[in-house]
């Protein structure tokens, strides 16, 4: 494990930021810590860094305990998304610094850099001074230097907060093999579900309460651990509806819109409780009046989503309800349409805590399902 | 269907008309009643200046803007009959958001319960009915964008300015509230000219896009037909995301069959009735050019030249691949989840159909699939 934080605890005077967190992370392991701002992320990587001491708990890197350790010794490369880099020094000066503070001579350092610089495509702006650089090579720069001196962990602070869309998204892509070309152990904060989710091996979702969900991108998605994390991923946000579940002779349902759903017959247990249903815009389909559970939708408007057509419409209680479709496959832009659900990707959430709840594999769940 | 918006040859210039900073260049462009534009592009690209002048913030330097049968280009702001979401043209600070809002009915004496009402249905709409007895300083940047919004947006105008109307929402809210808002112009029938650098808000909203760079309109048209024909190279790899894929080609004629060299080995060759036979004359007579190709258009299949992927990007209703082909990378779009490897080898054609092609020297379009530009 290359590394540990164990029930850590920072507070700045009464205000406790971190209670009690606890996370490890494997070498060569990208893991995100996503979530809105003022959860205390960026505090929790000044930790690791040794910039600040944590009130209690321990920091493990490479198995070695930090109490005491200084930020230099530590074996960390940090990028901000402020950038943060040295205004009088050039492109080559910031990305060397970390080279330069070890001593490294002059040929290596010129070597090294060069190198890095390839792989970041800011070879020919080495020369420049920070304010001659776009924000995309600003930010590419910081990269750079966090990444030269090969550290054992890389913190990464939203880097691609600042860089407008297009580089937003080519960072996105070319990211991964950066930072595995270095074999690199990386905890990245971002505020961004599709960054986190396209550069996270595992993503730990944080909010004031602390983590509270972690998991690869596919646990986060598929089974979110409460509304709120169903709500941070997905776009368009997922559909929550209230319900009540109840047996019916179809097996357990619930209704949508005076239309009953026969949902998994391992939900036996929540029959009667109140619930909120989490169905995600791309989870519903539009099918035609006379289809079996079709629910009719009264159709406010229709607006494009890059590569996928997004409609809005009302249900006859006049709730919200959007669905998602590629673009360019068919589907009613206005007038009454109706849509059907697959009950196989519904969620279910206590209306109370708003906790997830799993169906029970019962053995008359299972037989339905071999069906 | 006559326009209730004419610009003619509008110029902005910073300083002396002729020597100064040239903003915005001779601009022309039609808005019809009820129609939705947005005026996309970059910062510093004239879309504020452009909407500066249509609101009479900004002096028209040269040029006519016409609204709803009036010359208003000479006007004051308070006499074009125009509702405005502005920065810069902020909440009063010393009345409450309510008040703010409904400022206009009130002093046009609408009654009451009718101003209420209207006030009641903008604000359910944006979800900032419980910060109406608040003032403006004490809500936040969000909160203050959406009452902004609420404030013009329940105005009876010739022509409704928003700019950049949606950059502080929270992204959970964004799509939903692009959708309503929408719906609610749209119902109303209010002429909108919002401005954005957001190709997604620009897409999602708009019936029509002014693209803008450089201070020079680069294309005004559908979504569907920038997307589809884009006019040159900016438009086509600046609208869309992820991004056209873009590629230098060389075309040549192999023993009736057209070539299309990428670069690093890799051809693309096509049948001889692939291309129109206009399209086909092109290719041959220009040989070198840039060639686009929109992610959702790129195909994993059995046949088709070779890519190794680099990048498998699952984003939960779509993947993400990113794969180095010829001397560069080329980008698809999947909408499940996508079963490939990085590192493993797949096969993608391009058909050509789905083929852009860009003059190399200006970026100009030369034609989309079967048709000439």
């Amino acid at each position: 494990m290359a590394l540990a934080l164990e029930n850590i605890v920072k507070a700045f005077k009464k205000d406790v930021v971190l209670d009690g967190i606890s996370l490890s992370v494997d070498r060569g392991e990208t893991l995100v810590l996503f979530g809105p701002s003022g959860a205390g992320k960026t505090v929790l990587l000044r930790l690791i860094a040794g910039v600040i001491e944590p009130d209690e708990g321990t920091i493990t890197i490479q198995g070695r305990d930090m109490e005491g350790v200084e930020p230099e010794d530590r074996g960390i490369g940090m990028a901000f998304q402020n950038f943060a880099l040295f205004p009088h020094m050039d492109a080559t000066d910031n990305i060397a610094a970390p080279l330069t503070a070890r001593n490294m001579n002059k040929t290596g350092i010129k070597s090294t850099v060069d190198k890095i610089a390839r792989m970041l495509k800011i070879e020919h702006v080495l020369h420049h001074k920070p304010k001659e650089l776009s924000n995309g090579q600003k930010q590419r720069t910081a990269l750079a230097r966090a990444l030269v001196g090969e550290p054992d962990i890389l913190l990464l602070d939203d880097p691609l907060r600042n860089v407008d869309a297009k580089l937003r998204f080519e960072m996105r892509l070319e990211l991964p093999r950066l930072l595995k070309d270095q074999n690199a152990t990386v905890i990245y904060v971002t505020q961004d579900y599709k960054e986190a989710m396209a550069l996270g091996n595992r993503i730990a979702v944080m909010n004031v309460r602390g983590i509270e969900q972690t998991g690869t991108p596919s646990d986060i998605y598929l089974t979110p651990a409460n509304v709120e994390i169903a709500r941070l991923f997905g776009d368009p946000v997922i559909n929550l509806l209230d319900v009540t579940p109840f047996q019916a002779e179809g097996g357990v349902q619930i209704t949508l819109s005076g239309v009953p759903l026969t949902i998994d017959a391992g939900y036996l247990d929540v029959v009667g409780r109140d619930c909120i249903v989490g169905i995600r815009p791309e989870a519903i389909r539009f099918v035609d009046e006379d289809s079996a559970e079709a629910i009719p939708l009264e159709i406010e408007t229709e607006t494009p989503l890059n590569e996928k057509t997004v409609t809005l419409g009302l249900t006859l209680n006049g709730r919200e309800i959007m669905v998602s479709r590629p673009a360019g496959t068919p589907g009613p832009a206005q007038g009454t349409g109706f849509i059907a659900v697959d009950a196989n990707h519904i969620h279910l959430f206590d209306r109370t805590t708003g906790q997830r709840i799993d169906p029970q594999a019962s053995p008359a769940a299972k037989a339905q399902g071999a069906t | 269907m006559s326009a209730v918006l004419k610009l003619t040859s509008v110029d902005k210039f910073y300083g002396p008309i002729g020597t100064g900073v040239h903003a915005v260049q001779s601009f022309d462009m039609d808005v019809m009643k009820g129609e939705i534009i947005a005026l996309l592009g970059s910062s510093g690209c004239g879309k504020t200046s452009a909407l500066r002048m249509i609101a009479g913030f900004e002096e028209t330097s040269r040029g006519t803007i016409e609204l709803a049968g009036r010359e208003v280009q000479a006007l004051p702001p308070v006499r074009r009959n125009v509702a405005m979401a502005f920065e810069g043209y902020s909440l009063y600070p010393t009345v409450t958001v309510g008040e703010n809002i409904a400022f206009a009915l009130k002093a046009a004496k609408l009654p009451t319960a009718e101003v209420d009402a209207k006030v009641k249905e903008v604000t359910e709409m944006l979800e900032i009915t419980d910060i109406l007895h608040r003032y403006p300083t004490s809500v936040s940047g969000g909160q203050q964008q959406r009452a902004s919004l609420a404030r013009a947006l329940i105005r009876d105008a010739d022509l409704h300015l928003l700019d950049e109307p949606m950059g502080q929402l929270e992204p959970q809210l964004r799509t939903l509230l692009r959708g309503r808002i929408k719906h609610y112009i749209k119902e109303r029938g209010l002429t909108t000219i919002l401005v954005t650098h957001d190709q997604t808000e620009a897409n999602a909203l708009a019936d029509r896009i002014a693209v803008m760079e450089g201070g020079v309109l680069q294309q005004f048209a559908t979504p569907q037909t920038i997307k589809e024909a884009p006019a040159n190279l900016f438009t086509g790899t600046f609208v869309g995301e992820p991004p056209m894929n873009v590629f230098e080609a060389q075309a040549s004629d192999q023993g009736g069959q057209v070539q299309l060299d990428l670069g690093g080995g890799l051809h693309l060759t096509y049948g001889p009735d692939a291309f129109a036979p206009d399209v086909r004359a092109m290719l041959l007579a220009r040989k070198d050019i840039m060639l686009g190709v929109r992610p959702y258009a790129v195909h994993r299949e059995t046949q088709g030249a070779e890519a190794k992927v680099i990048a498998n990007q699952w984003l939960g209703d779509q993947s993400h691949i990113a794969a180095s082909f010829a001397q560069g990378t080329i980008v698809l779009v999947e909408h499940d989840r996508a079963d490939v490897a990085v590192g493993e080898a797949i096969n993608v054609r391009l058909a050509p159909k789905d083929l852009h092609v860009f003059d190399k020297e200006t970026g100009a379009a030369l034609s989309h699939g079967a048709k000439m530009a």
